[in-house]
């Protein structure tokens, strides 16, 4: 049983160090930024895309969401989907725009 | 080993709460069932209520849970005799999640056991399509379906055109009722192609108790696109046999905005084939014969996330062929775990 909670130790430490090292993303240079509108719609579209590819896989959007349920509903499917960072604020823009 | 499993879930429980400062909105999930089947003239009702609550931490730490509360409403002698009902509860899963990245999740505490796709994706009363779950389920989910121990998961490689994901266990022996599971280590490994809607992988398990053996699986997932088709399969193998099944859904209300009763529907349908193995083990829950079996239904989605399910299913087996007809009526609910306002 120790054996397993040095794993455990091991792999926590693990994931402290990813997250550590993890460099932030930067927008790529010299791309101008499309206007807040154009920018939401295609994030919604991308969102949806998103929803499909991965929690469409399983099952269908819920009837609604409030933006209270939002966050902890795409965290859980983070864990569940594999989903990314990016992913997982794409399909929030589609589930609460 | 049930002091360190109640050790695992204090310290899941303690740290969650330790981080409670940046707590963000609990939600309680989950569904509200109620089921009814006739298998070779027996009748059956299984009333069933399975909650989820997920807790975030901040953007990185996650608790959840799913507990299954259900009866089971069967005639004493099977075709014959008064109705009597039996009532059973059990967790599924409670786990503490650390999000590192999109490359590693670390999981501690009870967990689904990651064989294959069923147990994982779609064993929920309100995503299965058919109420009945495959011949071969308990292959490689052995024990509890659950697994008490750790885990790792998450994207090895992650590309527009493809990924990569793993996932990696390990899970302690358990016999304290209700949190039972197996001594056993595993992992799972597909490859999903996002343009394709392909996703193709392959499991693997270690079981480390009554005799040490070994358990693989495969499985596809196919939705093109531009069609509202579901497509899966899954392959088992262990000493106590081996089987596959493949389910088609066509489903016409897989996007929002779609209201018309037609676009509600989805039809559905299963075959499968189970064949026994060379060292069967009355504990692996697998049929002492072969059996094949297929399965045709429909199901229908009103508002309000309530679903109706219908179908029929023949099995063939030198036992004795049987139909069964299974109904459902399926409500899922999901509101924030405490009132407040929605800003």
């Amino acid at each position: 049983m120790k054996r397993i909670f040095v794993a455990l130790g091991l792999i926590f430490a693990l994931a402290c160090a990813l997250r550590l090292f993890a460099v932030p993303q930067a927008a790529p240079a010299g791309q101008q930024a499309p206007k807040p509108t154009a920018k939401k719609k295609v994030s919604a579209q991308e969102g949806e895309r998103k929803f499909q590819e991965n929690c469409g896989r399983c099952h269908n959007p819920p009837d609604s969401l409030s933006p209270r349920e939002v966050k902890a509903v795409l965290q859980h499917m983070r864990v569940r989907a594999m989903l990314s960072q990016e992913d997982e604020q794409l399909i929030l823009k589609y589930l609460a725009p | 080993m049930n002091r360190a499993l109640k050790t695992v879930l204090t310290l899941s429980l303690f740290s969650a709460s330790a981080l409670q400062a940046q707590s963000d909105t609990p939600i309680l999930s989950g569904a509200l069932a109620f089921l009814g089947s006739t298998n070779g003239g027996a009748n059956s009702y299984q009333p069933i209520l399975a909650p989820v609550l997920v807790a975030p931490f901040g953007d990185h730490w996650l608790v959840e849970s799913r507990a299954d509360v259900q009866g089971f409403i069967a005639r004493q002698d099977g075709t014959s005799g008064p109705y009597s009902g039996q009532f059973a509860a059990s967790l599924d899963y409670l786990q503490l999640d650390y999000i590192a990245n999109s490359h590693l999740t670390v999981t501690v505490g009870r967990f689904l056991t990651p064989f294959n796709i069923y147990n994982e994706r779609m064993s929920a009363v309100w995503i299965s399509n058919l109420e009945d779950g495959p011949i071969i389920f308990t292959i490689g989910t052995r024990t509890s379906a659950s697994s008490n121990g750790f885990m790792v998961r998450g994207d090895l490689v992650a590309r527009p055109e493809w990924s990569v994901n793993y996932t990696a266990y390990f899970s302690a022996a358990t016999t304290t009722e209700n949190l039972q599971s197996g001594r056993a280590a595993g992992g799972r490994m597909g490859v999903f192609f996002p343009q394709a809607g392909l996703e193709v992988g392959a499991s693997y398990q270690r079981f480390l108790q009554n005799g040490d053996y070994n358990v693989s699986g495969a499985y596809v997932v196919w939705e093109p696109p531009p069609v509202p088709l579901d497509v899966r399969a899954e392959y088992a193998h262990s000493p106590g046999g081996h089987g596959y099944w493949l389910e088609g859904a066509y489903h016409l209300a897989s996007s929002r905005g779609t209201s018309t009763w037609l676009s509600r529907l989805q039809a559905v349908a299963r075959v499968q084939q189970f064949i026994k193995g060379s060292n069967p083990n009355p504990e692996d829950l697998l049929p002492s014969v072969n059996v094949n079996q297929f399965d045709i239904g429909l199901n229908y989605y009103l508002p309000h996330d309530v679903r109706l399910n219908g179908s029929y299913g023949r099995q063939y087996s030198s036992a004795g062929n049987a139909n069964i007809w299974n109904f459902a009526i399926t409500y899922r609910f999901l509101f924030p775990a405490w009132p407040g306002e929605n800003k």
